[in-house]
């Protein structure tokens, strides 16, 4: 943040000297600044086997810990009893004792410091309702506090798997409905690098819980959830730019498809970081504040999966969705055709060059088939500015002599 | 022009300012969770497919009884298949759990033999084939029986029997004149065998069943024949302390499902039959006899039965919630129960509160040097959002019951990264435009229109994802989806009528767009003033 604020100063300083960018320029400035003006040129669709393998060993990894060790269910998933009573002068050999006399040899016990004072924490197998009303006087009798103040949580068997499968349902309903929204909305060609990196994100979570083996909690399974909102949102930002420069490619223009992508995805850079830092500090200030400095755990639950999830999803969003998207579309004759004659030309890297610099002027007012005119290093402003009127039904109004000195 | 700008945006801020006046000044505020301030949730199910129909009269009578125990603010709603009870801040928790818990059909049975006394040996639960026995005990002892038999219950009563008591009084003031009064019977304990009688396991207790069954707290055991009439037949029970001695009055639905069921029974008890040797008829709940009152008359009024003996005022009461509420028209069974302590949830809600506070700072402050004045913007409009959301939560609290859980405030605290997400791609899209050396005042309208697609595709994602999750799912998860949700319809609304004009309107004011070091322009990285045409970018770096 602190390197952002910095970069903006620095474009202050500069306001006298600025008329004058031009491409090469371009390549002088500071990461920074670059990126704050959308001109990076990170190579996004080009190296996409990097990123699919990097992604891919991730996904193998977590699935490998997921088969051989499986996640570690909270008692809601797995059908289960907690009584927490505060201890009192009761040990835990006094409460294994008394839950004992109940058939619960198997229970776990634990003794909890929390903020007012020790607790108790028994966990058993599932009992029925009349046995565990029974544990909960014998556990009140104990420690010496009343019935009320005993926490009992239990959850039967069956519940737990429905409750799973109930999540399972929602997740394939949302990634249907999801499919076909943007299938129409877009279409059915971006539908499906959104699923992808949609699998891909929960993949990763689910992966991560398996290997550090969290808890998996019904907060969790919320947050999953939730993450896929977050994916597609990222997903969507960067998608309609793809969509609105989509008519960019021709091969005169010197510009593949995958290159238009790749243009997209730095002009959109700037967005994609913004929403995920935006998102980030909320969900932060749970992990971090709520959770770690006061102590409220359930939080923690909610917080780690999401944290997990926007990266993923901010990630995969770029380095996974897009890259496939232009994969799938070079498919397409007509898309194939414009690569390979590009190719032959000697490829495009200029014409992506000279886009990225033109900025988001060209593609912003996203008309025509011919910004490349702004051609290889001449990606001026004023250039820009004469193609633009040429394109679609809005063209900037011709306001360019303005009323307004200024300075 | 200018009012088109200008409607929206006063419409909005009065529809904000109103709501949320009117909320603190009527005093309302979200209701709570029971995770955030303690309390009883236990989740039901029905143990066989039941109808919709079936389930939401099961939900009402839950409610009924919840309410007759005096619980504020009970929430009970169906999900699905499953029934949620949560009862914020019950006092009475166990008797709640207990109450709650008795959902199974109420039951009249005739009492073959009052075992009290006889040793018992538990059911076996695991094996299903287990066989009610001592049939042939059926027909052999009578206690008690005569029309107006009147035996002490003294003893009885002192020790806080519930079973012990009983005894059917018809007084039919309108008619005949002969109705005795109350009576109480009491039935010894039948001779103790030398075998222990086994108890029928719950899932033998079927309708049609022969079964032993224990009194209510474990006091008394019973042997029953098949099942003579449902809980439907009860239209309504009180208790009611005419002379000093608390008793249930009872009334019968009219007709065949009613009165006329319950008459046929009382002509087989009274005088003993072979359907109903001892007289008495056990009213059955969930395997636990509540109670057994012999029958005094042959035949009744429909308004006119009472139930009366050795009660104290709680077991008076309780049997006649039993009476009314008991049958319900499913069998439900205790699929999770969770119960929060008070200090536990307060502290939840204020980690949660403080959380999404400093969220909201830290989000605030980076907006605030990213865009500068523009980030001003996305302040006043998240306030906006907060101010109708606190409202519509606390609207719907107070009319809807809608509670806010803990897994609700975490929804509002991640929608506050969606919402912001909206201001972030709108500003960009400014950005954009105002690189391609547009004015700022051109630039809002346009870079709206094509924010906004993108905000709405966005968000219908997110609603989208919202609702599946509220309607295939149960408990905490709806809470959280339907908190998520209204933020994103909330988000949508402000865009369009909050940002859009705000942004227009200052997109015109010089002082804003010119302030230099906090300016929107300088938000906007346009180097130099908004106003004036400017090249796409203030070259040469560091």
């Amino acid at each position: 943040m602190t390197d952002k604020t910095a970069a903006t100063e620095a474009v202050t300083t500069d306001d006298g000297s600025g008329d004058g960018a031009t491409a090469p320029k371009v390549k002088r400035r500071s990461i920074w600044t670059r990126l704050y003006h959308g001109e990076t040129n990170f190579d996004f669709v080009g190296r996409r086997k990097l990123w699919f393998t990097i992604s891919l060993v991730a996904v193998l990894i977590g699935i490998g810990s997921l088969v051989t060790r499986g996640l570690n269910l909270g008692i809601d998933f797995e059908g289960g009893v907690v009584w927490e009573v505060p201890a009192g002068d009761a040990s835990v050999a006094d409460a294994r004792n008394a839950v004992d006399q109940f058939g619960l040899a198997g229970a776990t016990i634990q003794e909890l410091e929390s903020d007012e004072g020790v607790e108790l924490r028994v966990e058993a197998e599932p009992v029925s309702a009349d046995t565990s009303d029974e544990v909960t006087a014998a556990l009140a009798d104990l420690t010496g506090s009343s019935v009320d103040n005993v926490s009992l949580t239990s959850v039967g068997p069956s519940w737990g798997e429905e409750i799973s499968e109930k999540a399972i349902r929602a997740l394939v309903v949302f990634l249907v409905l999801v499919t076909i929204y943007i299938a129409l909305r877009f279409e059915l060609r971006m539908a499906i690098p959104t699923l992808v990196a949609l699998v891909h994100d929960v993949l990763i979570t689910v992966g991560v819980y398996a290997v550090t083996q969290l808890e998996v909690t019904p907060p969790t399974v919320i947050a999953v959830l939730t993450i896929l909102g977050y994916s597609i949102y990222d997903g969507i930002v960067v998608f309609d730019k793809v969509d609105e420069n989509t008519r960019l490619v021709s091969s005169t223009g010197g510009l593949s498809y995958g290159g238009m992508v790749n243009v997209s995805l730095n002009q959109a850079l700037m967005r994609s970081l913004n929403t995920t830092i935006t998102a980030l500090l909320p969900v932060g200030s749970l992990l971090i504040v709520g959770s770690w400095i006061m102590g409220a755990v359930v939080l923690q639950e909610f917080a780690i999966a999401l944290l997990i999830g926007l990266f993923s999803g901010a990630y995969s969003s770029l380095f996974i969705a897009s890259p496939l998207l232009a994969w799938l579309k070079e498919r397409e004759p007509r898309y194939r055709d414009i690569k390979r004659r590009i190719d032959a030309r000697g490829g495009e890297a200029a014409a992506v060059a000279a886009a990225v610099a033109a900025g988001s002027t060209v593609l912003g007012s996203g008309p025509s088939h011919q910004p490349a005119k702004t051609g290889a290093a001449a990606g001026t402003a004023e250039d820009t500015r004469v193609v633009t009127p040429a394109g679609r039904a809005i063209p900037p109004r011709p306001r360019k002599k303005t009323k307004r000195g200024g300075r | 022009m200018r009012r088109k700008i200008w409607f929206p945006l006063v419409f909005i801020v009065l529809v904000a300012v109103g709501g949320l006046g009117a909320t603190l000044i009527s005093g309302n505020s979200p209701e709570l969770g029971l995770d955030l301030q303690g309390g009883v949730s236990v989740v039901l199910e029905p143990t066989s497919d039941a109808s919709g129909d079936a389930l939401g009269q099961a939900v009402d009578i839950i409610r009924d009884r919840v309410d007759a125990l005096g619980v504020a603010e009970p929430e009970i709603t169906r999900q699905g298949d499953a029934i949620v009870v949560q009862l914020p801040g019950v006092k009475n928790r166990d008797r709640a759990l207990e109450l709650v818990g008795q959902t199974a059909e109420l039951r009249f049975r005739p009492v073959l033999q009052d075992l009290t006394g006889s040793e018992v040996a538990p059911p076996d639960e695991s094996e299903s084939t287990t066989t009610t026995t001592a049939e042939g005990a059926a027909t052999t002892t009578t206690t008690a029986g005569g029309s107006t038999t009147t035996t002490t219950a003294a003893d009885d009563a002192a020790a806080g029997l519930p079973l012990g008591e009983s005894a059917g009084a018809a007084q039919e003031p309108t008619t005949t004149t002969t109705a005795p009064p109350p009576t109480t019977t009491t039935a010894p304990g039948a001779p103790a065998e030398g075998a222990p009688v086994p108890l029928t396991s719950r899932q033998d207790d079927t309708a049609d069943a022969t079964v032993t069954l224990p009194g209510k707290d474990d006091e008394g055991v019973f042997q029953l024949g098949p099942t003579l009439a449902t809980g439907q037949i009860v239209s309504s029970a009180r208790a009611e302390i005419p002379q000093g001695q608390w008793l249930v009055a009872l009334s019968m639905k009219g007709g065949a499902d009613g009165i006329d069921t319950f008459n046929e029974i009382a002509a087989q008890c009274n005088p003993p039959s072979a359907v109903c040797p001892t007289g008495r008829l056990a009213i059955v709940l969930d395997s636990v006899v509540q109670s057994a009152p012999t029958i005094n008359e042959p035949s009744y009024s429909k308004d006119d039965i009472t139930i009366s003996g050795s009660f104290g005022e709680d077991e008076a009461k309780d049997l006649a919630l039993v009476l009314r509420y008991g049958s319900l028209p499913v069998e439900l069974e205790r699929q999770s129960v969770q119960t929060v302590s008070a200090s536990l949830g307060e502290d939840s809600l204020r980690a949660g509160i403080i959380a999404g506070l400093v969220g909201l700072g830290l989000v605030a402050l980076y907006m605030l040097i990213y865009y500068r004045a523009l980030g001003l913007v996305m302040i006043v409009g998240v306030g906006i959002s907060g101010a109708l959301l606190f409202a519509i939560v606390s609207w719907m609290g107070e009319t809807r019951g809608l509670a806010l859980t803990l897994a609700g405030v975490t929804g509002i605290i991640v929608s506050i990264g969606v919402t912001v997400d909206s201001y972030v791609v709108f500003f960009e899209r400014l950005k954009d435009e105002v690189k391609a050396g547009r004015t700022l005042r051109t630039s809002t309208e346009r870079a709206f229109k094509r924010a906004f697609r993108t905000i709405l595709a966005a968000n219908i994602s997110s609603f989208l994802g919202a609702a599946i999750l509220w309607w295939l799912t149960v408990g905490s998860v709806r809470g959280f989806a339907f908190f998520l949700g209204l933020s994103t319809v909330l988000d949508v609304i402000v865009a369009w009528l909050f940002t859009r004009p705000v942004v227009m309107l200052l997109s015109r004011n010089r002082f804003f767009t010119d302030m230099p070091g906090f300016g929107v322009a300088r938000g906007l990285a346009s180097g130099q003033p908004a106003a004036r045409q400017t090249a796409p970018a203030p070259g040469a770096g560091r």
